[in-house]
């Protein structure tokens, strides 16, 4: 069965906990009163599998932190069950030309947020499909502008990154705000401390360097050496925009009434971007010896890189090696940069994420989302999810349950999510 | 525990705390007891938002208070319950629920995709070609131009006499079989003496030495010309580059949520599969320029059967773009035969 629906192995307990609501981590008084309520209903008597379930998160960390306890995420959608969602999602995105994919992308966030546990408990999607609708009207809008600016005229290209320039911080703000203040967990929200000033003078910069190789190619008649300067320059800063806005999306998080903290991990950040450009580098050097000796074997005559369609095979099996070999590094590495930089008061989280694994799982899901035209897709990212949501560790010296207790909500509309409600944008950064 | 009580899990929403609570759907109204039997929320199922079933996940409830349900689907008997209480469940619901209705939709879908691929997008291009201004055309145009000659093409090697000659014998012919086509015939060459005639959006025609000399013909290179100019007449270049545009549209709704690689791969299909339809109208265009100018058919003819045969010898890796349309190839040159013959 391998792939197909079936999730890869994991945990024992990921499968056995049917009844979800067992707080593993339950602290002693008024949460062992709350266990022994729920396991009669459960019906899965403390067999060994259960036990050990139980145990592994309370095994001290080391001995320097014996108090310390760790709670692990669990994933529980299937291929199988995602592959209907998203088929008959898809039928009606097509029917009704696009509009429903508001209501699709709502459904497919509620999935998989509900299938995915901390401590028993899971986190929930509150989205509105209405201002996702209005969301997506204006980033289709910005995105036609931005595609099609330069080829109207340099005048319009050139006002059309000033117009994403100045909207950019403002529209990325609103972006964090829909989206963590409409995930939930144990019934408080998340949510973004949006200032207005500072996601200027943190995005600003980003933008500015992002959009200059562009405008030097507008303003310059020839792809000269100052296009290759302020490519260069470009390229060198990736690394730090990157971090600029993990850091800022991080930092300024929050859940119920406490703040999230990002310690900051820029020097990671360059040494995974370093190591992931040679793999970058070794993975072009790959696909494109594949694609001279295809082009060898079709005969002398044959040319490369060809034109039309010929270019674009040839430019899929330079571009495959890189998607299935380096993205899989950076995704692991980065992720793992993030996230042990990543605080909510005393509660840190950790990855225990592989590059390698990643890396089977990619090529799998490409693999046979070619061979069967596509349908595999959903089993692909069932199986990505999976596998990334089960890596997270939240380790904390109280168990989860006391600290949530701790916890409050905030008054309503205290980071002006009211506003932040009338379009969602998901910019998937 | 009875058919209508449920062990779940309640937050308050003000603080972090989750209370094991028994809820018992009651009637048409939902009430929430704690562990010592006290009533702790009691409201009608209608003001309830509930989230949708899902396999392995617990249903949100969320209450007026602003309190939260963490319910497990307990293997469909919550479902049941909540159905005797007369909760309707969505139809979108119900069909993603059934297998044989989730096939009967992929089927459907796989059908809408290919008509709106087929049929659709064809239409729809040329709608929106035919309401294009002249302007936003020729721009796009010129710019690919720009980039061509940055690229791939380098200047004639025709002295300016012959191509002003030819120029105007096609202007004529033109002005005579096809008034009002705007069109601006450009002269270049390749380094590898390409044997290729294109046209760019907004009406701009390209002939390269590489044709010219192997049509050897006039009357050749005005066939070739005149295929070309029915390009332009039928808006072929614009139509092919806005139906790529929807290609990518689809692929993205289909494969990525505006994002991923895996979306822009099937763009490229799209501009080879629709070239063939286009390539035919071009031919049959270009024998009634022909026919107009009292031109013979012949050389016309003659230059795409040498084509043929020449990449029969080299392999079939080395098309020129407005021959290209390997599978109907034989039956393009059959159908100029046949003009041939009338």
């Amino acid at each position: 069965m391998g792939g197909l629906g079936g999730p890869p192995p994991s945990p024992p307990n990921a499968r056995k906990r049917r009844g979800g609501a067992v707080a593993l981590l339950d602290g002693p008084p008024r949460g062992a009163a709350s266990r022994s309520v729920h396991e009669e209903r459960l019906e899965i008597p403390p067999s060994s599998t259960y036990a050990s379930a139980v145990a592994v998160p309370l095994v001290p960390l080391d001995a320097d932190a014996p108090s310390m306890t760790t709670a692990p995420l669990v994933f529980t959608g299937r291929g199988g069950e995602y592959f209907r969602i998203w088929v008959v999602n898809l039928l009606l995105t097509v029917i009704t030309a696009g509009l429903y994919s508001a209501w699709t992308k709502v459904r497919k966030a509620k999935y998989f947020a509900q299938n995915t546990r901390l401590d028993g408990h899971v986190f929930g999607y509150h989205g509105n499909p209405k201002a996702i609708l209005r969301g997506r009207i204006i980033a289709l809008v910005l995105l036609g502008a931005y595609t099609w600016g330069f080829q109207f005229s340099r005048v319009a290209g050139l006002v059309t990154l000033m117009v994403l320039c100045a909207a950019g911080p403002w529209l990325f703000m609103r972006s964090q705000q829909f989206k963590l203040g409409n995930t939930s967990f144990r019934g408080l929200r998340f949510g973004f401390d949006a200032r207005v000033g500072e996601a200027y003078r943190i995005m600003l910069p980003i933008l500015v360097l992002w959009f200059a190789p562009a405008v030097v190619t507008a303003l310059t008649a020839d792809e000269g050496w100052q296009l290759g300067l302020v490519g260069l320059l470009t390229t060198l800063a990736i690394p730090w925009m990157h971090h600029r806005l993990k850091a800022y999306q991080h930092g300024r998080a929050v859940y119920g009434d406490r703040s999230f903290a990002f310690l900051g991990a820029r020097r990671k950040f360059y040494g995974v971007y370093l190591k992931g450009a040679g793999l970058v580098v070794l993975a072009v050097l790959l696909g494109t010896t594949v694609a001279f000796v295809i082009a060898w074997f079709r005969g002398p005559a044959s040319q490369f890189p060809g034109t039309g369609f010929e270019a674009a095979i040839y430019g899929g099996i330079i571009v495959l090696p890189v998607y299935v070999f380096a993205w899989p590094f950076l995704a692991a590495r980065l992720q793992q940069a993030v996230w042990t930089s990543t605080r909510l008061g005393d509660v840190r989280f950790r990855t225990e994420i592989k590059a390698r694994a990643l890396f089977k799982i990619v090529f799998k899901s490409v693999m046979l989302t070619l061979l069967t035209c596509g349908l595999y897709w959903p089993f692909a990212a069932v199986a990505l999810a999976r596998y990334r949501i089960e890596c997270v560790r939240v380790d904390s010296e109280l168990p989860l349950t006391a600290i949530a207790a701790d916890l409050h909500g905030r008054p309503v509309a205290a980071l002006g999510e009211g506003a932040a409600d009338t379009f969602g944008l998901d910019l998937g950064l | 525990m009875r058919a209508n009580e449920f062990r779940a899990w309640f937050f308050s929403g003000r603080d972090g705390e989750a209370a094991a609570v028994v809820m018992r759907v009651d009637g048409e109204r939902v009430v929430v007891e704690a562990t010592d039997g006290t009533v702790r929320e009691s409201e009608p199922l209608t003001t309830v938002m509930m989230s949708e079933p899902f396999d392995h996940a617990p249903r949100l409830i969320t209450l007026r208070s602003g309190g939260t349900l963490e319910v497990e689907e307990e293997g469909g008997r919550l479902a049941r319950a909540l159905a005797r209480a007369g909760v309707a469940v969505s139809p979108v619901v119900q069909l993603r629920r059934w297998w044989p209705a989730v096939l009967v939709a992929l089927a459907g879908l796989i059908a809408l995709v290919s008509l709106a691929y087929l049929k659709g997008l064809p239409l729809a291009a040329h709608w929106v070609a035919d309401r294009l201004p002249a302007g936003i055309e020729g721009r796009l145009g010129d710019q690919m131009l720009v980039a061509l000659d940055r690229h791939y093409l380098g200047p004639s090697q025709f002295d300016a006499e012959w191509r002003e000659r030819l120029a105007r014998r096609f202007a004529d012919a033109a002005t005579k079989a096809a008034p009002g086509v705007p069109y601006r015939l450009e002269f270049r060459a390749t380094s590898e003496e390409s044997i290729n005639a294109f046209a760019l959006p907004g009406g701009v025609v390209i002939v390269l030495d590489g044709l010219v000399r192997f049509a050897g013909d006039e009357a050749a290179v005005l066939g070739v010309l005149g295929h070309e100019l029915g390009h332009v007449a039928y808006r072929h270049s614009t139509r092919q580059v806005l139906q790529s545009v929807g290609v990518g549209m689809l692929a993205g709704m289909l494969w990525g949520d505006f994002s991923g690689t895996a979306a822009s791969v099937p763009l490229v299909l799209g501009v080879l599969k629709y070239s063939r339809g286009f390539e035919r109208e071009a031919d049959d265009f270009a024998i009634a320029f022909l026919r107009a100018n009292e031109i013979s058919i012949e050389p016309f003819y003659d230059v795409l059967v040498r084509l043929v045969e020449r990449e029969e010898r080299r392999g079939i890796a080395t098309l020129p773009d407005f021959i290209s349309t390997h599978p109907s190839l034989a039956e393009r040159i059959e159908h100029v035969f046949k003009a041939l013959d009338e």
